[in-house]
């Protein structure tokens, strides 16, 4: 006999789908003709662009046509035992009815279900909507893709030492010059020193301006809103203005050809608006309110063409539309050895990253702004699901658990002639039912938890939700998906009941069932228990990272910045001594920063050594100005040498005699044993020689999260940034309204600007701040959600055995006897979940603390103590319901039925 | 009552089926329309048209006999009624006279 291949089939689970939309008495017609094309498909085509458009044809099937003739009643007349299609109008209004039944019937049960789904899927909302912010940076500029920004790494001796976000102002033009990737660049310098704008008798403080090249608003994407006709910013003293400024300064956006005056303490200059700008988007990681013309910087600002001195500046390029990203690396990396070869640089490299990267990768120093972290929002949309996944875990549990509760109802329903498809769309359509329910409430939770959500998880301010197609659109997809995922098994478990069994009155629950619910329980309680070690573990570091010594006292201590359009000495001594002369300022120092401003304020150094080093090293120092009371005030302690005096000598013209006081961190570095051996040590500082006469203790600039830097402190008394002045304790508003009186005496043209240094330096904190609530509100509602859902099950157990414990009584079992009998089931999964969970968690919690500098050990009781609190939590869930029928008069137990 | 509307897509599915007299069915529908149309026909299009048609009474079908190629599944077969193409005429006889009414047919 000749060998002959089986005909191909088309696939199966097209057929099923097929089965699915179609009504029964057309199906065999419909896949008679689909299998006949198939067949000739095949032949014609072969067999995987047949396959390929059977599954198109099967898919077209389903069409409203269908659905349409599946709910007319004409059916009726072809079928003669079902009455009803199972989706006709009389039959949905059948199922409404016995929904609303049931509902009332049980309402401890349908509520547990609906708050469970309703904050579950409020929760998940907010979630996704903060994950998608965090996640659309920079998606509003369509050259994103092809938008890098280059940055500079340090090397110590071959190894990475820190890695700068900043660039040499000559990088950007000559990787244009020497790079076929790089079809444009635009270099972005921000002013540290504030800029004070002068309008007449009032004056604005500028608060984020950049100095940027004209080829800046092609490459952001900043459309200019109005325009002047010259060529924009290729002269100096141009300034381009956001619409907001635009509006503040000038209440119109006609502002084309008007000046500013930016009034700076040798000179003024006068700027010329030649365009207006929209806002910057919350969502891109460089923000500005003002742009000036890059030429400003050279003509007004000191700024050399070919400077390699100091990399001050963020700089971007765009590549060629077609070029690879890899091979782009690769010609970067040539491109910074070539400068390396040049000396242009030395011991760093440019490296490149993408900028739809920078918001939630990268964590240089000197970034633009505090970046995200991907980690925690790629954790914190996890869980979020996990609530989600946790309140489908009770729907299903609850309903399956209760199926017993309906069982008559459904054997008796399929006597009289339902069938299985009735059944099923009945008790689905019932899960629908209640997760719009569900919906609707969680939108009305969404909009209580709006505000306090956007606050907590640090969202810009006019975050909108509900003006949002997508949140629409994901409250759709959540209600089919937990539809789907609820309703299902539910409706496969509900209609396989024995109308036989379950009439005789010998129906039992289920082991399968059981075995589910079970499995279900543990999952819950695991993720629970994970989710509280978690919580434990972020407050616990928290509070250790608030606990640390900082090496600082930072209390009843207020910060003025300095004042803008002057440069008197005498103003600045005035202030420090009328200040002085008030009984409750203890003292008053000037400094270049504060502790608690990010270290970017510090300026850095690499080419700092010691003369006599053997050695030269490249490590990145922090150098900041400060006078003889600054190590005083805010209690560093000095560990060897001196501080700083009025002999001191200052000034970078001096090349004599300048002096340093540096940290342990910098001693470490240069290998210094001890402090005393520090002393009197000599110093190359940018070509000059100075010399250490003092070493102060390590104390955290930045938050105690960050390990120690190297610190090194000039003297100056200047009153260049920054005024600390210190109250003996007493009221912070009266302290306040001395200090401002007292500037504005001093003076009187500059606006007053001032921080609390502690609250300053908490801000330090504020995303782990921010972690710690979002995670622990997550948390709450996970135990929330976990135990409505024991607490449900334990009512139906209880509710289930009613009689055996009415029985149990009367023989004479105490009440703890029962309890442990009745939650000795729900002990045994808390003890399985323990021993999943634990393993779990104990290895993300030692990946998260890993971020951290200074950290906490990892304690038993970190794992012991949530391990007990969802004891706790389990035996008080089910405990409460158990006690009552434990304490029930077993006369009225036995008497039921 | 009015008249029973019948789509563009339905009068050509309805006049395949008048033509293939007694053999029609969904596939061959589809394939006679795709020769003659030359346009692109999906099997669950041609269905949806014919059960219309049948709604409205146009056509009438029967289960015919299971053949092998079909998974041993039977086919529908479709005829036109008297109704039909008693609508057929008239849809044409209307056509017929709007073009008869048309004054010079050179646009030039």
């Amino acid at each position: 006999m000749p060998h002959r291949q089986p005909a191909p089939l088309p696939p199966a689970w097209a057929d099923q789908l097929l089965r699915l939309f179609c009504p029964e008495d057309l199906q065999e017609e419909l896949l008679g003709d689909l299998h006949e094309q198939f067949d000739r498909q095949v032949a014609e085509l072969g067999e995987t662009p047949a396959r390929r458009r059977y599954i198109r044809e099967v898919i077209r099937f389903c069409r409203p046509y269908f659905i349409a003739r599946q709910l007319s009643v004409q059916t009726a007349q072809k079928t003669s035992y079902s009455p009803h299609s199972s989706l006709s109008p009389l039959m949905l209004s059948n199922y409404f009815k016995i929904a609303l039944r049931i509902f009332r019937k049980d309402t401890t049960f349908a509520l547990i279900n609906l708050i469970g789904l309703a904050t579950g899927l409020a929760v998940a909302l907010l979630i996704i909507q903060y994950v998608r912010f965090e996640l659309s940076y920079e998606a509003t500029n369509p050259l994103a893709n092809r938008i890098v920004r280059l940055t500079m790494d340090y090397l110590n001796g071959g190894a990475l030492d820190a890695q700068d976000a900043e660039t040499y102002n000559p990088i950007g033009p000559k990787a244009k010059q020497e790079m076929n990737e790089v079809v444009n660049y635009t270099r972005a310098k921000p002013f540290t020193k504030r800029l004070t704008i002068q309008l007449g008798d009032r004056y604005y403080v500028v608060d984020q301006a950049l100095a940027v090249d004209s080829s800046f608003f092609a490459m952001f994407n900043y459309p200019l809103i109005r325009a002047a006709r010259t060529s924009i910013f290729t002269r100096p003293r141009q300034v381009v203005l956001t619409q907001t400024m635009a509006l503040t300064y000038f209440g119109t956006l006609d502002v084309l050809g008007k000046t500013l005056n930016v009034s700076r303490p040798q000179n003024k200059i006068l700027l010329e608006i030649v365009g207006v700008v929209p806002d910057s988007p919350a969502n891109t990681h460089l923000k500005f309110d003002m742009l000036f013309s890059y030429p400003t910087l050279q003509s007004d600002f000191d700024q050399k063409e070919e400077d390699w001195n100091g990399n001050n500046l963020y700089t971007y390029v765009q590549l060629a539309e077609n070029a690879n990203y890899e091979r782009f690396t690769k010609s970067l990396a040539a491109f910074s050895d070539r400068l390396i070869k040049e000396k242009k640089i030395t011991s760093e490299r440019v490296i490149g990253q993408k900028i739809g990267d920078i918001h939630l990768y990268s964590h240089k120093t000197y970034e633009t702004e505090p970046n995200g972290d991907a980690q925690s929002v790629y954790f914190l949309m996890g869980v979020a699901f996990l609530v989600l996944l946790s309140a489908f875990v009770n729907y299903v549990n609850l309903t399956t658990a209760k199926a017993t509760d309906r069982a008559k109802e459904i054997g008796m329903r399929k006597v009289i002639g339902s069938t299985l498809a009735q059944i099923r769309t009945q008790v689905f359509l019932e899960t629908v039912f209640i997760n719009g329910i569900a919906g609707v409430l969680a939108i009305g939770l969404v909009a209580a938890l709006r505000s306090v959500f956007v606050q907590m998880a640090g969202l810009p301010e006019g975050f909108t939700v509900f003006g949002d197609v997508f949140f629409w659109q994901s409250l759709a997809a959540f209600l089919v998906l937990s539809s789907c995922l609820s309703g299902l098994y539910p409706a496969f478990v509900l209609s396989t009941f024995e109308p036989l069994t379950v009439l005789k009155g010998n129906f039992s629950r289920s082991s399968k069932g059981v075995f589910l619910r079970k499995t279900l329980v543990v999952f819950q309680l695991t993720i629970t228990l994970i989710l509280l070690v978690q919580t434990f573990t972020v407050y616990q570091q928290v509070a250790f990272l608030r606990k640390q010594n900082l090496g600082l006292r930072m209390d009843h201590t207020l910060v003025v910045k300095a004042p803008v359009g002057t440069n008197s000495e005498q103003a600045y001594e005035s202030f420090r001594q009328m200040l002085l002369a008030q009984s409750q300022v203890r003292s008053v120092a000037y400094s270049g920063t504060v502790p608690g401003l990010v270290s970017s304020q510090m300026g850095t150094s690499t080419g700092v050594n010691l003369s006599d080093a053997v050695r030269k090293t490249y490590y990145n120092f922090y150098i900041t100005p400060i006078d003889t009371s600054f190590i005083d005030l805010m209690g560093i302690r000095l560990l060897a040498g001196r501080n700083f005096d009025a002999t001191t000598r200052y000034g970078f013209s001096d090349t004599t005699d300048r002096q340093l006081i540096v940290n342990e961190e910098t001693l470490r570095l240069w290998e210094i044993p001890t402090p005393q051996q520090a002393i009197g040590k000599r110093v190359d500082l940018w070509g000059h020689q100075a010399t250490i006469r003092g070493v102060v203790k390590n104390y955290h600039y930045e938050s105690p999260k960050s390990a120690f830097i190297p610190i090194i402190l000039l003297y100056s008394p200047h009153l260049s940034s920054f005024a600390s002045v210190k109250f003996t304790s007493g009221n912070a508003e009266e302290h306040l309204a001395t200090l401002k009186r007292i500037y504005e005496a001093n003076f009187s043209h500059s606006p007053f600007n001032y921080f609390f240094l502690d609250s300053e330096y908490d801000k330090q904190y504020k995303a782990d701040d921010r972690f710690q609530q979002v995670f622990g509100g997550l948390t709450g509602f996970a135990i929330l959600i976990s135990c409505l859902g024991l607490f449900g099950l334990a009512t139906f157990t209880v509710s289930k055995r009613t009689k055996e414990i009415g029985i149990r009584k009367v023989i004479g079992a105490s009440t703890i006897n029962l309890l442990v009998l009745l939650s000795k089931d729900f002990i045994r999964t808390v003890w399985l979940s323990i021993l999943i969970g634990l393993p779990v968690t104990y290895f993300l919690v030692n990946n998260w603390l890993a971020n951290y500098a200074t950290r906490i050990e990892l304690s038993w009781w970190l794992f012991a103590g949530p391990a007990l609190l969802v004891f706790v939590m389990v035996l008080l869930s089910i405990g409460s319901k158990t006690i009552a029928s434990a304490l029930m008069n077993p006369v009225n137990s036995l008497r039921s039925e | 009552m009015g008249r029973t509307y019948l789509g563009e897509f339905e009068e050509l599915v309805l006049l395949t089926v008048a033509l293939l007299n007694g053999t029609a069915y969904g596939l061959n529908i589809a394939d006679e329309l795709k020769q003659r149309s030359n346009r692109s026909i999906n099997l669950s299009g041609v269905h949806v048209a014919l059960y219309r048609l049948e709604e409205k009474g146009f056509v009438k079908s029967e289960l015919g006999g299971a053949t092998t190629a079909r998974g041993g599944r039977r086919k529908r077969l479709f005829s036109i009624t008297a109704y039909g193409k008693r609508t057929l005429d008239e849809m044409r006889q209307v056509r017929n006279d709007l073009w008869e009414a048309i004054p010079n047919l050179s646009f030039s």
